[in-house]
């Protein structure tokens, strides 16, 4: 089954949360929304929820308006950044609750249980409470919970963002082959661009309340329509028309029509390539070592670059560098 | 990592009929949750507030003015009251709040010793009647107390200096809670900042700690104040010829039947109380800014110049209160104190008409006030949530309002909303279930405030797992909200219910020959000169109590660890 919502607009006292959101979530995919704290992504998720009401517009799973259907017949499952487990009963019973109240028989819920156990390799923690689990453990049984009921619609709220960052490596993973195993759509709701990129099947990148771009991550990284994706989708140099006039004039057919003010070129840092070249008009104002790879700043024709290279350039701070930049590597955006 | 078997999908068989229902329901829940508290704070707390109000304003001849006010100025021994009040209120507030300060810092922020044993003895005078002390006193101090006699002296405890004590020690522990909070609410890292940057100890006692707990140094002295002059157990047994306020409005209404001065009387202590309690507010409030979440509780280290005076002075006060309440329950053992201290159990047979039936009355009205006081609270804090946030706020501001009404005005008011005849809400006056309610509104307050505090303490997304896994409100309230909120529950419960036990300022004008107190008893017999018999009620009253709130702290120990979180 597919969500659709069509032109989904909410306010809180006069301030517009949502303006008139448009997006599909296709059958068995994986859509992130990503964006800035206070963007609205987790606004619309908590409407998809049915735990917000919302001003106008249209909600439809399957073809049917979910309106006038509160939360809880929604049939969704959902995981919280808090973990949010019911502290007073044990795992087995905070993953079989949402059967329990679908009077399942009890035989059935302890088939079923066991066998998310198994799925969340945790088959051992059954009878144990949650605060005798680590993180990482609770937020696994959070996900067997919602998936527990079978739910047409998998919600997460910034589900590992509580999580060292080792543990919430693994969990990503797993999340992504659980999700590709049972193929449930599922929303999720991030602020870490490495999470959408890796998980997602499409990504939405949200500011104040409007969708900026939807795409796949590669899309969203290599095509960025707006200078706001391109800064959010890792580091970019943005660069205004009448400078690439200038100084990379090989850039300018691919730009589109529109006023000197309306694009910008965005040139990723591990586009820009970068050769010792004694007397060149480039200088590296300095050098920072990441591991995998080196970042330069560079000055060049009036203004500051930024590169990447994975090999070491065999350049010092202060040393002239020839600059170049291929003319397939710049995405146009709008400022 | 294994497939599941094929996905065996539960459907959720509910119709839109069923579903247009079942949430009709649920608004018809929420609605009751909030109307009914509502109604009944309209009715026992509202209500009576207004026809105190009415009644201050409706003059002996009739007419409707400001003559009752006029004839309180003329009334002989007013003006004493109101001076005496101030006085003996400003002066255990500034004892109390250099005392509570002191022990608050000792036990918060020391490693003196006996910590355990200070905090036990500053919770006595919370579980008897205010009377108990000044009854104590006398006995310690009186013109036949233990240190007259032995002395060969008569000291005059009876006045100024006698309520000054006895009011110190009964306001006292109140005071150290307020402060004792405050303290440790601070943060270790402002210390551990401060000593990096070399500063010395007395420059962050000045630097951090005194600013940091400011507010609630501020908020326990407005306590004090209030408690102090609205309390009317030790002002009527060791006040003497030095009369309050409390006492002249008992005087004016019992005495002399002058109801429309005693309500003016009523009216005009609940302008400083009044204050008091929203200066404290804004405090709290003020206070609560600066707590962080991740705050580190600072670790006290060892310092032997500052811990062993404190020590020493904690300890004596610690002993003083332990030695006025202990000399009740001992006094109440012996033939006739001081002269002949052979052991005996004759004051135990109480010769006043009733003998132990008010006890037995108060037990059963304090269940009372703490079964419907609990379940009340529950619903409306409950309700509260679901409310518009304009809505919720009025019924907060309601909600809270009790606690600016003096016991003794509530009681007053009490009188005067349904004693009146031709009135169906005659039929509740001399009810016991009038006292239990007078009760509950009298610490409606500090009940409703812990309420929302524990409710509060909900974790919101616990209720919307809930919600989504398909349960509706009741599953959510019975599955998530009651048992997160057991442990609340239960204090609220037994708060209410030990208050309700001890209090004598509101239902002082509620009780009837018929329908009595026990620490009301207490005041009559010591009343009548059955001093010795009033120990021995007292102490009845004392092992009620005592057993009360060992019983609830082994119901909230098991409580809490059922549920740790």
């Amino acid at each position: 089954m597919d969500l659709q919502i069509r032109n989904l607009l909410k306010t809180f006292n006069g301030f517009v949360a949502l303006d008139r959101i448009n997006l599909t979530v296709g059958d068995g995919e994986f859509v992130c929304l990503l964006g800035p704290s206070g963007c609205g992504k987790t606004t619309l998720l908590r409407i998809v929820a049915g735990l917000l009401p919302y001003d106008s517009g249209e909600l439809l799973m399957g073809g049917r308006d979910l309106g006038g259907v509160p939360a809880r017949d929604r049939g969704f499952g959902i995981v919280f950044q808090s973990y949010s487990l019911f502290p007073n009963m044990t795992v087995a019973e905070n993953i079989g609750y949402g059967m329990k109240i679908r009077h399942a028989p009890r035989e059935r819920i302890a088939a079923r249980v066991a066998e998310l156990l198994d799925l969340i390799k945790l088959p051992q923690v059954a009878d144990r409470h949650p605060w005798q689990l680590s993180g990482g453990q609770q937020q696994r049984v959070a996900l067997a919970r919602a998936l527990a009921v079978d739910p047409s619609l998998i919600l997460l709220d910034e589900p590992l963002s509580a999580l060292d960052a080792r543990v919430r490596a693994d969990l990503r993973t797993e999340i992504r082959d659980v999700q590709r195993r049972l193929g449930i759509p599922t929303i999720m709701v991030t602020h870490d661009q490495e999470e959408a990129l890796v998980l997602a099947d499409k990504v939405v990148c949200m500011n104040h309340g409007l969708i900026e771009q939807v795409g796949t991550p590669q899309d969203l990284y290599l095509r960025p329509r707006t200078r706001f994706v391109a800064d959010f989708m890792g580091s970019s140099n943005l660069l205004p028309t009448g400078w690439v006039r200038e100084a990379m004039p090989h850039l300018m057919p691919s730009r589109p029509d529109g006023a000197e003010a309306a694009f910008d070129a965005c040139v990723r840092p591990e586009r820009v390539s970068v050769t010792p070249a004694p007397g060149a008009e480039g200088r590296v104002i300095d050098l920072t070592f990441l591991g995998n790879i080196r970042r330069l700043r560079l000055a060049w024709r009036g203004r500051e670059l930024l590169a990447e290279t994975h090999q070491d350039p065999g350049v010092a701070p202060g040393e002239a560098v020839d600059v170049s930049v291929a003319a397939d590597a710049c995405a146009w955006v709008r400022a | 990592m294994t497939m599941p078997a094929t996905p065996s999908a539960i459907p959720l068989n509910r119709s839109p009929a069923r579903r247009a229902r079942s949430s009709a329901d649920e608004r018809l829940l929420y609605g009751a949750c909030v109307l009914v508290p509502v109604a009944a704070l309209l009715l026992f707390f509202l209500f009576p507030l207004a026809t105190i109000v009415w009644r201050s304003l409706v003059e002996e001849a009739g007419g409707v003015g400001p003559g009752n006010y006029l004839a309180l100025f003329r009334t002989p021994g007013i003006l004493r009251a109101v001076t005496n009040s101030l006085a003996v209120g400003l002066a255990t507030t500034a004892v109390c709040l250099v005392l509570g300060f002191m022990v608050a810092y000792a036990v918060q922020r020391t490693r003196m010793p006996g910590k355990r044993f200070v905090s036990a003895a500053l919770s006595l005078p919370l579980l008897a009647p205010s009377l108990v002390l000044g009854l104590g006193l006398i006995f310690l101090l009186g013109r036949n107390g233990l240190v007259s006699n032995l002395l060969g002296t008569r000291i005059n405890i009876y006045g100024f200096s006698g309520l000054l004590i006895a009011n110190v020690l009964y306001a006292l522990p109140q005071a150290v809670l307020i402060i004792q909070a405050a303290l440790r609410h601070s943060d270790a890292r402002y210390y551990d900042a401060a000593e990096v940057m070399g500063a010395t100890r007395w420059q962050q006692f000045t630097g951090i700690t005194l600013p940091n707990v400011k507010f609630g140094l501020l908020s326990a002295g407005f306590v004090v104040f209030t408690v102090t002059i609205t309390d009317f157990g030790n002002a009527v047994t060791i006040g003497g010829d030095f009369t309050v306020l409390a006492t002249e409005i008992y005087n004016q209404v019992t005495g002399q039947m002058k109801f429309g001065i005693g309500a003016a009387v009523g009216i005009l202590l609940l302008l400083p109380t009044g204050v008091a309690v929203y200066i404290e507010r804004v405090a709290a409030q003020r206070q609560f800014g600066t707590g962080s979440e991740s705050a580190l509780p600072p670790v006290p280290d060892h310092v032997p110049a500052r811990d062993v005076p404190l020590f020493l002075a904690t300890m004596a006060l610690a002993l003083s209160i332990v030695a006025v309440v202990a000399t009740v329950v001992f006094a109440s053992f012996v033939r006739l104190w001081p002269y002949r201290l052979d052991l005996t159990t004759k004051h135990y047979a109480i010769t006043l008409s009733g003998g132990y039936e008010p006890l037995w009355t108060s037990l059963g009205v304090s269940v009372a006030a703490a079964g419907i006081g609990t379940a009340l609270l529950f619903a409306l804090a409950f309700g509260l949530r679901r409310l518009p946030a304009a809505v919720a706020k009025t019924v907060y501001l309601l909600a809270v309002l009790p606690v600016g009404v003096p016991g003794l005005v509530l009681g007053l008011s009490y009188i005067f909303a349904f004693n009146l005849a031709g009135s169906p809400l005659h039929v509740l006056y001399g009810s016991a279930l009038l006292l239990a309610l007078c009760n509950f509104y009298h610490y409606h307050t500090q009940g409703f405030l812990t309420m929302v505090t524990g409710m509060r303490a909900v974790p919101p997304a616990l209720e919307e797992a809930a919600t989504c896994l398909g349960g509706g409100a009741v599953r959510v309230l019975g599955d998530v909200v009651v048992p997160v909120m057991v442990p609340t529950l239960l204090s609220v419960f037994f708060f209410l219910f030990m208050r309700s036990m001890v209090t004598l300022s509101a239902v002082i004008f509620l009780v009837t020959p018929s329908v009595t107190l026990g620490a009301v008893s207490v005041m009559r017999l010591d009343e009548a000169g059955f001093v010795s018999q009033a120990a021995a009620f007292s102490t009845c009253i004392m092992a009620v109590v005592a057993a009360a709130a060992l019983a609830m702290r082994g119901a909230v120990t098991l409580a809490t660890r059922r549920t740790v979180s």
